[in-house]
């Protein structure tokens, strides 16, 4: 469904992608481990087309989506065509909106259409948020802002989501919620694309995994094999 | 009915004003502070879009009003007046009442296209270089109207009083009161519909965060010309009114100086918050016209009580001889107005940094107010 090929980015004249590639099939969840500044951040920005200066430019290779090159669209048609979205790193929901404007404004590329029945079904991945519904959303703990921003890119209907550090400043009871709920997301279709430092836990939940070190991949493999392969349990597992 | 009654409350205040100074019961110059007051609310709401909402920072808001005023200036004449520069007039001025609002639509086009300037470049650059393309753009379209002899270049252009005239022989009433009593009335409510609409919230969502509103699927780059686009045509409109309300419009009149008071206003009101900026733009503009009394009154009393009251304490306390006395020739000038207003942005800034309301807007604070007002 989705395939890299041959993928280089940069910021600047500072090459941050080498030439990766990877594919990802349609209904997995694939995830892509490594140290800081390996390059997965820079990689889901250049999967969306982001816009530098946060994001690199793409130098070379080539991104398609079923057989189409998406490398010439904009980030909100890769949203609102594609049906893949981002939920980045750090949240950034929208803090003076309430919880409910935020998940509103995430229909916008659906505009007329009826969104009651996927806010309903947000509310039931997340009930905490259905608590807080008319609540400004700058008051909600770590936990709950992190279950709006993946609500608020559930409600762009997308088919792909892709994850940039999704456990990153939660308590751990509330990070496996939201990868049992991702798993439950999973098993209705999405497919799903999660960059992670605590890589046990996102090749726990994980089909298969790519290794990136310093803008390459350097392993790749099914969830288990990357589990039980010495040199990745030395390096990104703890041993 | 009663969620109306602010709105039907301030329509018969702003009708009362018409009638009182339709009887003349107004004197020209409190006419002119009430005029200038509507300009400034149109001025400071429409920068409020893009500084408050939008969280941009457009320091060169006074280019679009010099855009307007100039448009404005240029149809207004070029329909109703004869000129050397568009020879007979267009229109008959017994229709100038029904085409002005031709005059004031004219002159949001073109300022909403001056917008332009400031919006392309804002697909890729945000924040403190945004805001030195805004300063640069105000600097291009002075600069450049400055240089066009055929209207007047640095001297200015006027004729526009002959349409304000051509209305009053018509029917006679005070017309810019009202044109300006109702260009507040739209600007607030394109600004309010605006900003409740899904495209407000996108305008919202690019203000807080850029990427996040990207993957929401909206078209940011859209979103920031809107606004931009808007605000600057707004700005123009307050420029084309200015331009009708004194007869005459300077290029140097909408300099940086100009685009200044927009920020103090929006600044002092509160960023993102519309009732806020319209306080604030009363208040400012009446602070200004009572600086031009309380200064040459304050002269006065430091001459004739400060100084002799000193003069008496020194002596009584044996400081200063019999024979000495203090004086001085020092006379407190109109000049001292731009010393104390940014003084008191200095203490705004130290002391209340959010303004008047901060991004709320009066019915937060007085949540009673919302039984008997929409702005909507």
């Amino acid at each position: 469904m989705l395939r890299v090929t041959n993928l280089k980015a940069a910021y600047g004249k500072i090459e941050a992608l080498h030439g990766i590639s990877f594919y990802v099939e349609k209904g997995e969840i694939v995830t892509l481990i490594g140290a800081n500044g390996a390059g997965k951040s820079s990689t889901l920005k250049a999967l969306m087309r982001l816009r530098p200066p946060e994001s690199p430019v793409v130098t070379g290779g080539n991104i398609t989506f079923d057989g189409v090159s998406i490398l010439g669209m904009p980030a909100h048609r890769i949203v609102s065509d594609i049906r893949m979205t981002l939920v980045p790193e750090g949240r950034h929901i929208f803090g003076n909106l309430t919880v409910m404007e935020n998940l509103q404004l995430a229909s916008w590329s659906r505009k007329g259409e009826d969104t009651d029945k996927e806010i309903r079904h947000i509310f039931e991945l997340f009930p905490r948020l259905a608590e807080r519904a008319r609540q400004r959303s700058d008051t909600l703990s770590g936990g709950e802002q992190q279950m709006l921003a993946v609500g608020r890119a559930l409600m762009t209907k997308c088919s792909v989501l892709l994850l940039d550090e999704p456990s990153m400043g939660l308590a751990p009871l509330i990070m496996y919620d939201m990868f049992r709920t991702l798993k439950r997301l999973n098993a209705e279709g999405l497919t799903v694309i999660v960059v992670e430092q605590n890589a046990h836990l996102a090749l726990q939940v994980a089909d298969r995994g790519y290794v990136l070190d310093t803008g390459e991949i350097i392993a790749e493999g099914s969830a288990e094999e990357l589990l039980h392969k010495p040199e990745i349990k030395a390096a990104y597992l703890g041993g | 009915m009663q969620r109306y009654a602010i709105n039907i409350l301030l329509c018969a205040a702003a009708l009362v004003l018409v009638v009182i100074a339709h009887a003349e019961m107004l004197d020209k110059y409190v006419l002119n502070i009430i005029m200038l007051i509507g300009i400034n609310c149109i001025f400071a709401a429409s920068l409020n879009l893009v500084n408050g909402y939008m969280g941009e920072f457009s320091c060169g808001h006074g280019g679009f009003m010099c855009v307007g005023a100039y448009a404005g200036s240029l149809l207004s004449v070029a329909f109703f007046a004869d000129s050397k520069l568009f020879g007979a007039a267009l229109f008959a001025p017994q229709l100038a009442p029904f085409l002005f609002p031709l005059v004031l639509l004219g002159a949001v086009l073109v300022a909403a296209l001056a917008g332009l300037l400031v919006a392309l470049p804002s697909f890729k650059t945000r924040d403190d270089y945004l805001a030195i393309i805004t300063i640069a753009a105000n600097y291009i379209i002075i600069s450049l109207i400055e240089n066009i002899d055929a209207i007047g270049g640095p001297r200015g252009f006027s004729g526009m009083k002959k349409t304000v005239n051509a209305m009053s022989d018509l029917v006679d009433l005070p017309w810019m009161l009202m044109w300006t009593l109702l260009g507040v009335l739209a600007c607030v409510m394109v600004i309010r519909r605006l900003m409740s609409s899904t495209y407000g919230k996108g305008v919202s969502a690019v203000c807080q965060n850029e990427v996040a509103t990207e993957m929401m699927g909206i078209n940011t780059n859209r979103v920031k010309i809107m606004a931009f686009m808007v605000s600057s045509g707004l700005g123009g409109l307050a420029g084309v009114l200015y331009a009708h309300v004194y007869g005459y419009v300077n290029a140097q009149s909408f300099s940086l100086l100009k685009s200044t008071e927009g920020l103090v206003m929006v600044y002092l009101g509160g960023m993102g918050s519309i009732s806020g900026v319209l306080m604030a733009a009363v208040v400012f503009t009446l602070l200004i016209e009572l600086l031009r009394f309380i200064i040459p009154w304050f002269n006065g009393t430091f001459h004739d009580t400060i100084i002799p009251w000193l003069n008496d304490v020194l002596h009584k306390l044996n400081l200063l001889s019999a024979d000495d006395r203090l004086h001085t020739d020092y006379q407190l000038d109109q000049i001292w107005t731009w010393v104390i207003i940014p003084l008191m942005l200095i203490l705004l800034m130290r002391f209340r940094s959010e303004g008047f309301l901060g991004n709320r807007e009066l019915t937060h604070v007085f949540p009673r107010l919302k039984h008997w007002v929409t702005l909507k």
